[in-house]
């Protein structure tokens, strides 16, 4: 049976938040902000709208097991990597 | 909640977008690990960039996920026509994405600006073309399941093909999602 959608869709509230935080992260940019809190806070904005696209828009949220998991893993590795970068090289 | 055991679409799309993003998560960290060593460089070349454009490209994109998944949710609700329209309209964002990407490539070009001036324009020309590539590769499974869809060759219970092509769309999406600040913010 299918289900009568009401009211705005959870993937309607993850696009409006993910158009929010991209223009969040634009403003920084164009405010010249810059050094190694506001780079990793830029990252960490960024790590949380791929796992949104994950869970909301590929609908691993309604995955169990490791499949769940493999949107969140794929972003820990670039998001490790690239803050490391970033410490060593002091942000700015 | 119901839950399933293996994500939707075909699982050898999951096997292929697992393979596609580990080649990117080199690519940035190769680039944030290059870039340490070359900061006032990096900092300064980035700042030639148009962070506008990359705003515009990464609101084309991420809305035309959103037409996705409301295709694909269309589709659940066995409503064709309407599928087929959120794909257009996916398809459209596509579009500007690619258009707003030449006209940055033709804006630096025109600059005397290419692979060569410098470590950072080699990273900037090099990602943001393999990533242009991919988003031309999603255009033509989105095309492929737009047309399956307008000769009703999907149904509310068959249509794993086109999750299977809105799911490397969001690919396409997320990995872009990370190349914005990286290329175009942080520093």
């Amino acid at each position: 049976m299918q289900q009568k959608i009401t009211g705005i869709r959870p993937c309607t509230w993850v696009y409006l938040l993910l158009m929010l935080l991209t223009l969040l992260t634009w403003t920084v940019g164009v405010m010249g902000l810059n050094g190694l809190t506001v780079a990793l806070l830029v990252l960490g904005l960024s790590l949380i709208k791929g796992h949104l696209i994950g869970d909301y828009y590929m609908g691993l949220k309604l995955v169990s097991g490791g499949w769940r998991w493999v949107i969140v893993a794929w972003l820990i590795i670039p998001g490790v990597f690239i803050s490391v970068a970033f410490y060593i090289s002091g942000g700015g | 909640m119901l839950r399933q055991k293996t994500p939707g679409g075909d699982l050898a799309i999951w096997i292929f977008i697992i393979a596609e993003l580990l080649v990117f998560a080199i690519f940035f960290a190769t680039y944030a690990f290059t870039r340490s060593s070359h900061v006032e460089m990096f900092n300064a070349s980035q700042l030639t960039l148009d962070s506008n454009l990359a705003l515009i490209n990464t609101l084309s994109l991420i809305t035309s996920s959103y037409f996705a998944v409301r295709a694909v949710a269309a589709m659940r609700e066995d409503k064709a026509r309407q599928c087929f329209n959120w794909l257009l309209g996916a398809l459209l964002m596509g579009l500007v994405f690619l258009i707003v990407k030449l006209v940055e490539y033709n804006h630096h070009y025109s600059g005397g600006i290419n692979m060569r001036t410098n470590l950072f324009y080699m990273f900037y020309f090099s990602l943001t073309f393999f990533h242009f590539m991919h988003v031309v590769m999603g255009m033509i499974i989105l095309s492929a399941n737009a047309f399956k869809t307008r000769a009703g060759n999907y149904s509310a219970q068959n249509y794993t093909g086109l999750e299977t092509g809105t799911n490397y769309w969001h690919m396409v999406d997320i990995v872009w999602i990370i190349l914005f600040p990286l290329i175009y913010v942080m520093r």
